[in-house]
């Protein structure tokens, strides 16, 4: 066992080598052995794949190395992400090396006859990495073309492929994280709306949050057997980072459709008062304007009547609890404004009003 | 490969053309010509690559010096690199460019601008989806983990997209329009053997909207029929029957295929043409639709007529009827499609019959239903009936090859002194359908007369080869039997040898006597071959003739063909 874990350890370390240009000093030997340690783990992978205690000790080993890693190496170069990952540790390494041109020519050389030796190969351990990497070059100019010629957005956010794919992963991950320490998925989280174009990264969370719920079976087959955590648990971190964040909770509720507001609240219920609370405030900022007979904001910033009618709206047509917590809500403000039922005096009183006229 | 190295330089221009066309414009029409070409164009990059790995790059460069150029716009084309395994070839011939130790800055430059290639088709890609690799960097996720995950729920998003059509009817809002099905079905060309694409390819065959025509790039069938013949794509009946009924050219291309595979066989036997016959799923798919019974039969029609009755195309039709009974019965509890429709042109009474599995009658019955078919298709035959001419009926009959077979075997095993006319009949009428009525008459006649010797020679325990030859040789003094007739009664010889307790000694003897040429001696394997099979299909006992017969054969195909094992 232990060798077998320093034996992933040491490959890591190639495998973080492999994108730099320290590359440089191997030669074809190097080369050689470093795609036969990669063909060692991807067979361990198979044969332990169902062996719970062996591959916890081996996730447990990678789950360290990303504690060694800090912040900012991930970004740089991921290791192996998961036992999964072992599943393909050679194509990986292998991409690396081929991308790599701070690799020498002779080493190059003997990595491109390790890969692809050609038809009609007798050793069934190389054939199958050459058709791997082959079908792998495929399989992405498949995805390229599926996007551009036949891809069309989907009107339902969890249901977009693209998108639907961006969220699963962002779950597994943060699932895989969190088993490693306790604040990971926080501080993930936090590097993702640093570094991602913001109103994707907003999507991909609505999308995350409204994915149906795993079963345990396929966690499992996804994840691994035996995780510590229940599954679902990568939407609690997600949720409760995003309740936590304010300017990114302000965000989120505000770039969002109100249909996709509407069903996050409905799944996850801790999102409703803050939401109920935000729409509060940006209702308080709104005036009416005698003249025009319309409620009219006074900074630029602020969110126009008809965005908040329409929200409010789309968390009325929910089924209760929600559309009966916003409508006490409500009611409860008019009351406290006076209790009005011409309008124009309190924005609650106009609101209701409108609400009843579109039902 | 010298031959094909000749070729090459002009097959070289021509490609080179036909790349520098594709990679000016994206057009519909330049992506038609892509697909059409894809198999021609990787065959040529095979050829390429065989030429090239006997080389050095130098001497590559001074033979082909657009290689580089070749090389680089066929990666341009994403056609090109998902189709089947070009992505691989074209990396093999990349591999060949690249030198261990360059000598000098061209050298260099050589091989840096090679490896920036070959990183394009494997590693970074011009043809990344931006936002998902980006996150997926932050993330910490490689593109090999992503990636399979990311193609899976396209196509599961498509095929949910494909199928809502069905339960959505007019709803034009969710409906996929026709442009972006066609859009998808050509993009599917290059792709039908990628085991991701199943579900979708699947799920197109099965696509049915609402557009009086077509919808589906004909392109598309084709390559899915190829993908199919040639095993490299898994996909159920149904969606296979689909693209036969929507796609007349793959039911014919298939029929094509199978008749290449058994005709370039040498050792055929029938069991074997059944194999192939289950495999191509044709029987099947007969049984589950008429229409594809009723194309697969006038495929077969003609080529019998085009080959004159030859007796692989008899034993084809014989194989693949039996399979498409096998197969009527398990489908069709009740059946689905009444009779009349796979065979219009038919007495139905007369197919009922023709259909009934001898196993399901007792043995003592088998006369009966003989003289039933035979008094039937004598009615149609020779009182004009309104089925159709001799041709037709007799085309019927033969689909069934078991009753003819039973009939001659009938007559010689029960050695009657009387045999049945209705057996006669039938007979005369399956070896020659053309004849006239005289000329099966005289038939008829014939075989009765041999009959007689035969039976007579039956119960005897010692016979010699010569009374044999002598009790079917014809009758001096009168017209030479006609080919047909003579085939006839070199079947019921060799029956009695396999039947009559005194045939086994000398039936090695009378079989080389009668074994006059090539053509004989492959009509008498033929014979035991297909008696053998019937006789296991029927589940007769038999035991000594078995043994014989199956002794027989082994040596005879010995004899035949030496190399060869029999399987």
């Amino acid at each position: 066992m232990d060798s077998l874990l320093e034996h992933l350890e040491r490959f890591s370390e190639v495998l973080a080598v492999s994108r730099t240009t320290h590359v440089r000093t191997w030669d074809p030997a190097t080369v050689r052995r470093a795609l036969q340690w990669a063909g060692y783990l991807r067979h361990i992978h198979r044969r332990f794949g169902r062996h719970t205690h062996i591959r916890k000790a081996l996730e447990r080993r990678l789950q360290n190395q990303w504690k060694q890693e800090g912040e900012s190496a991930p970004a740089l170069a991921p290791g192996l992400a998961n036992f999964q990952a072992l599943g393909h540790c050679d194509q990986l390494l292998s991409l690396r090396l081929l991308a790599n041109p701070a690799l020498g020519d002779a080493a190059f050389h003997c990595l491109l006859q390790q890969l692809f030796p050609g038809p009609g190969v007798p050793d069934a351990e190389e054939e199958e990495l050459q058709g791997s990497l082959a079908r792998f070059a495929r399989c992405r100019t498949a995805a390229h073309m599926l996007r551009f010629h036949a891809y069309k957005e989907n009107p339902v956010l969890q249901k977009d492929s693209l998108m639907r794919t961006q969220a699963e992963l962002l779950l597994r991950r943060l699932q895989e994280v969190g088993e490693a320490e306790a604040e990971r998925p926080g501080r993930l989280l936090s590097r993702l709306w640093e570094r991602l174009p913001q109103d994707n990264f907003l999507k991909v969370m609505a999308a995350a949050l409204l994915l149906p719920p795993a079963s345990p079976r396929l966690q499992e087959e996804e994840l691994g057997v035996g995780s510590p955590r229940t599954p679902g648990d990568g939407g609690q971190e997600l949720i409760r980072w995003l309740l936590g964040k304010s300017d990114v909770v302000l965000a989120f509720c505000r770039n969002l459709p109100a249909e996709v507001l509407t069903s996050v609240a409905e799944r996850h219920p801790e999102l409703s008062p803050v939401y109920l609370g935000l729409l509060t405030n940006w209702s308080r900022q709104l005036r009416y304007d005698l003249p025009k007979g319309l409620w009219i904001g006074t900074e630029p910033q602020d969110v126009p009547w008809e965005e908040l009618l329409s929200r409010f709206q789309s968390l009325c047509q929910a089924p209760p609890p929600l559309k009966d917590e916003v409508l006490t809500a409500l009611k409860s403000y008019k009351a406290q404004d006076g209790d009005f039922e011409v309008p124009g005096l309190s924005i609650w009183t106009d609101l209701l009003l409108a609400l009843d006229s579109r039902v | 490969m010298a031959e094909d190295s000749a070729g090459l330089p002009s097959d070289y221009q021509f490609w080179m053309q036909k790349l520098s066309v594709w990679t000016q414009a994206s057009t519909l029409e330049t992506q038609r010509d892509i697909c059409l070409h894809l198999p021609q164009f990787q065959e040529f990059l095979r050829q390429m690559y065989e030429t090239l790995k006997e080389m050095d790059s130098n001497t590559i460069i001074e033979r082909f010096p657009t290689i580089c150029q070749l090389l680089a716009k066929s990666c341009w084309s994403p056609f090109i690199l998902a189709y089947d395994e070009s992505p691989k070839i074209l990396i093999w011939c990349l591999c060949c460019l690249i030198k261990k130790d360059p000598q000098n800055s061209r050298e260099s430059k050589l091989n840096s601008w090679t490896r920036r290639l070959l990183s394009h088709i494997v590693s970074t890609f011009r043809f990344d989806i931006k936002e998902v690799d980006l996150f997926n960097q932050v993330l910490g996720y490689a593109p090999t983990d992503y990636y399979p995950g990311l193609l899976k729920n396209m196509v599961l998003s498509l095929v949910s997209e494909l199928r809502e059509n069905h339960l959505n009817g007019f709803n034009s809002q969710r409906r996929m329009s026709p442009e972006r099905v066609r859009s998808l079905s050509r993009i599917c060309v290059p792709l039908v053997t990628l085991p991701d694409f199943e579900p979708l390819v699947e799920a197109l065959l099965t696509y049915h909207g609402h557009e009086p025509q077509e919808v589906l790039w004909p392109e598309f069938f084709d390559a899915v029929n190829e993908a199919f013949l040639l095993k490299k794509i898994s996909l159920p009946k149904s969606a296979i029957l689909c693209l036969w009924l929507r796609h007349l050219p793959s039911l014919e291309n298939t029929m094509l295929h199978l008749f290449e595979k058994l005709i370039s066989s040498e050792r055929n036997s029938l069991r074997r043409i059944e194999c192939f016959m289950k495999d191509s799923l044709l029987p099947e798919a007969a049984a589950c639709h008429p229409a594809i019974f009723r194309v697969v039969d006038e495929i077969f029609r003609s080529a019998l007529l085009e080959t004159d009755g030859a007796a692989e195309v008899l034993a084809c039709i014989q194989v693949f009827t039996r399979c498409f009974v096998e197969a009527l019965e398990k489908e069709n509890k009740q059946l689905k499609f009444a009779l009349k429709t796979y065979f219009p042109y038919a007495s139905p009474s007369l197919v009922m019959v023709l259909l009934q599995h001898p196993k399901d009658i007792p043995q003592r019955l088998w006369h009966q239903s003989l003289k039933h078919i035979s008094e039937m298709l004598k009615e149609i035959v020779e009182d004009h009936g309104s089925y159709g001419g001799p041709f037709e009926s007799w085309f019927l009959f033969v689909h069934f090859g078991g009753w003819a077979d039973m009939a001659e075997q009938l007559l010689m095993s029960e050695a009657e002194a009387e045999p049945p006319e209705a057996l006669l009949w039938l007979l005369a009428f399956s070896c020659s359908p053309g004849a006239g009525h005289q000329q099966r008459v005289q038939t008829m006649v014939e075989v009765k007369t041999v009959l007689g010797r035969l039976s007579k020679l039956f119960r005897s325990p010692a016979l010699s080869a010569r009374d044999l030859q002598a009790a079917a040789g014809e009758n001096r003094g009168g017209d030479p039997r006609p080919p047909a007739c003579q085939q006839l009664v070199r079947r019921l010889l060799l029956h009695f040898l396999l039947w009559a307790p005194g045939g086994h000694a000398i039936a090695r003897e009378v079989i080389t006597l009668m074994a006059q040429t090539d053509a004989i001696m492959k009509e008498i394997i033929g014979f035991l071959d297909c008696t053998l099979y019937r006789w296991d299909h029927l589940c007769v006992e038999a035991h000594r003739s078995r043994k014989l017969a199956r002794e027989l054969l082994t040596e005879l195909r010995e004899q035949a063909s030496p190399q060869q094992v029999n399987q």
